[in-house]
């Protein structure tokens, strides 16, 4: 185990593993404080108090979406992370036959920065480019970039959804960018499978572009790229190892890693982050609207969506993109876009999976009045992702009054043994 | 006695730490806790707003729509890599995905008798 930006990580996972068969997140029985927070934050049941003392136990890899909310919100830093490839991306990056490619979501760059003692909310992307660089990566892309062909790909899907609707492609439309979510619907809507949008994730597109055209573009050998996947997320772990993403030829994905494990990796390797001058990333595979970057948080992928669905239907530019009733940070948010030439678009914006389920529980009903419904797992969508800097303010208790509750415990425990 | 004893110690927990809590709120050091109860609020708006205001700021991205990127225009061109447009030929076999029913454990898992909350 090593601790990394304040969570215990395990060693890495075979790249041939089923990423079904265990859960990327386990708590360590030792540190558990029996507080329930974890308990509470899930929104599957996947973790549980277990046993007399009642301390947390993630049940069942089938039942865990892999969101790590219970990790993030444990105030005991008792649940840890059960892969972590950063041991295979320094070796990686020592091997002069291999090609390391970077490609970090939106939303990592606005943690980063926390972990530096900047204020969150520090958009650091050029200096998150720097760093990738002085780290030895050969090419600078950016999951940014494919954010953009996302939206080209999934708005596209829709329309033709909308003009054409099928047993096959139904509506409502759901998006398909979040792991936690997707094997959610798997696992608990196996029905609903049909309504979500057939795009890969943003991640799942530049892995298979990186090898293939962007291989093509700058004339490398696909078989010694390195693909590492930088994402604000625990889930993308387990989507980095689905089988089925090998479209290139190659693994797409070769690993991924959370912005706690970017973050260590910056301080281990002794670079000076919070001076660093802005790069921007490179071309092909690099450039980004400002579209992509809102792919990070609740209601940003449905605006960036939006921005397109709208010329394309009513063959008309937008002239405000600012598609402020779709933004939120909690609950569901529906909206109706007027759009001229066409009518009206109906789309419904949640994040938490207690709120997805509700819309979920529509859409089975044959209920629902939605075109487009876009899914987070987690509240807030990915800037407060499982694998994002944690919030000082949750870890109070393990300097404050947690000592409180140990000593309780402790009482506990010998009166239980009296 | 045995009744309390019978109380978990998560349940046990729960009512300490909010005796704590409001013991802390009511005595020496209420702003401590309060603030960090506004800091773990505020995180998620902060770091949002630092997307949005991202978003609106031409420096760091001069473009709002996906398909004014030019790099995703060059992409996308007639003769280019995936030429036959959004949801072609190519782009179905690089960019789409299929997905997989794993409805199957969770049912067992139920038929155990495990209660889950979806």
């Amino acid at each position: 185990m090593q601790e990394m930006e304040k969570v215990m990580m395990k060693g890495s996972a075979p790249l041939d593993v089923d990423p079904g068969s265990f859960s990327f997140v386990q708590v360590d029985q030792e540190k558990c404080q029996a507080c329930g927070t974890c308990v509470d934050v899930c929104k599957t049941g996947a973790i549980q108090a277990q046993g007399a003392e009642g301390k947390s136990k993630v049940l069942d890899p089938a039942a865990c979406v892999n969101c790590g909310q219970c990790l993030v919100n444990c105030p005991y830093g008792a649940i840890y992370e059960e892969v972590s490839y950063v041991d295979a991306v320094f070796a990686a990056l020592k091997d002069p036959n291999t090609v390391c490619v970077s490609m970090p979501a939106p939303a990592v760059r606005y943690a980063l920065g926390e972990a530096f003692g900047l204020p969150a909310g520090t958009h650091v992307g050029g200096k998150m480019h720097a760093a990738l660089r002085k780290l030895g990566f050969k090419f600078i892309w950016d999951n940014e970039f494919t954010a953009d062909v996302t939206i080209m790909e999934e708005g596209t899907e829709l329309i033709n959804r909308v003009k054409h609707p099928s047993h096959h492609a139904p509506l409502p439309q759901f998006t398909s960018c979040c792991p936690g979510w997707v094997k959610f619907v798997e696992a608990y809507y196996p029905e609903l499978i049909p309504n979500l949008s057939s795009a890969k994730s943003p991640i799942g597109m530049l892995g298979s572009l990186a090898k293939t055209y962007g291989a093509q573009q700058t004339k490398t050998d696909p078989a010694k790229m390195f693909t590492v996947s930088i994402m604000p997320c625990i889930a993308k772990k387990f989507e980095g190892l689905r089988p089925e993403l090998a479209a290139s030829g190659h693994r797409d994905t070769d690993v991924t890693i959370t912005t706690r494990e970017l973050a260590y990796m910056i301080k281990k390797a002794g670079i000076d982050f919070k001076n660093l001058k802005d790069d921007p990333a490179d071309p092909i595979l690099g450039e980004a609207t400002g579209a992509a970057t809102i792919f990070g948080t609740s209601g940003g992928v449905m605006e960036a969506a939006l921005r397109l669905a709208y010329e394309v239907l009513s063959g008309e530019k937008l002239k405000d993109v600012d598609i402020k009733a779709v933004r939120t940070h909690e609950g569901i948010k529906s909206a109706s876009i007027d759009v001229p030439h066409f009518g009206k678009v109906n789309v419904a914006v949640a994040s938490g999976l207690d709120n997805a389920k509700k819309l979920c529980d529509e859409v089975k009903a044959g209920k629902s009045k939605y075109h487009f419904i876009e899914i987070m797992t987690c509240p807030g969508g990915c800037i407060n992702g499982g694998g994002q800097i944690i919030n000082p303010s949750v870890r109070e208790a393990e300097n404050g009054h947690s000592k409180i509750f140990a000593a309780i415990n402790k009482r506990l425990a010998m009166k239980a043994q009296a | 006695m045995s009744e309390q004893m019978n109380c978990t110690r998560r349940d046990f927990l729960k009512v300490a730490g909010a005796a704590v809590v409001v013991a802390a709120v009511a005595g020496a050091a209420p702003t401590l806790v309060t603030e960090a109860h506004a800091a773990e609020l505020d995180l998620v708006s902060q770091r949002q707003s630092g997307v949005y205001a991202a978003d609106a700021n031409p420096k760091l991205y001069n473009l709002r729509k996906s398909q004014d990127n030019p790099m995703v225009q060059k992409l996308y061109a007639k003769g280019g890599f995936l030429g036959d447009g959004p949801c072609g030929h190519v782009s179905h076999e690089l960019l789409h995905t299929h997905y997989v029913d794993r409805s199957a454990a969770l049912k067992a898992l139920k038929a155990k008798g495990i209660k889950l909350k979806a």
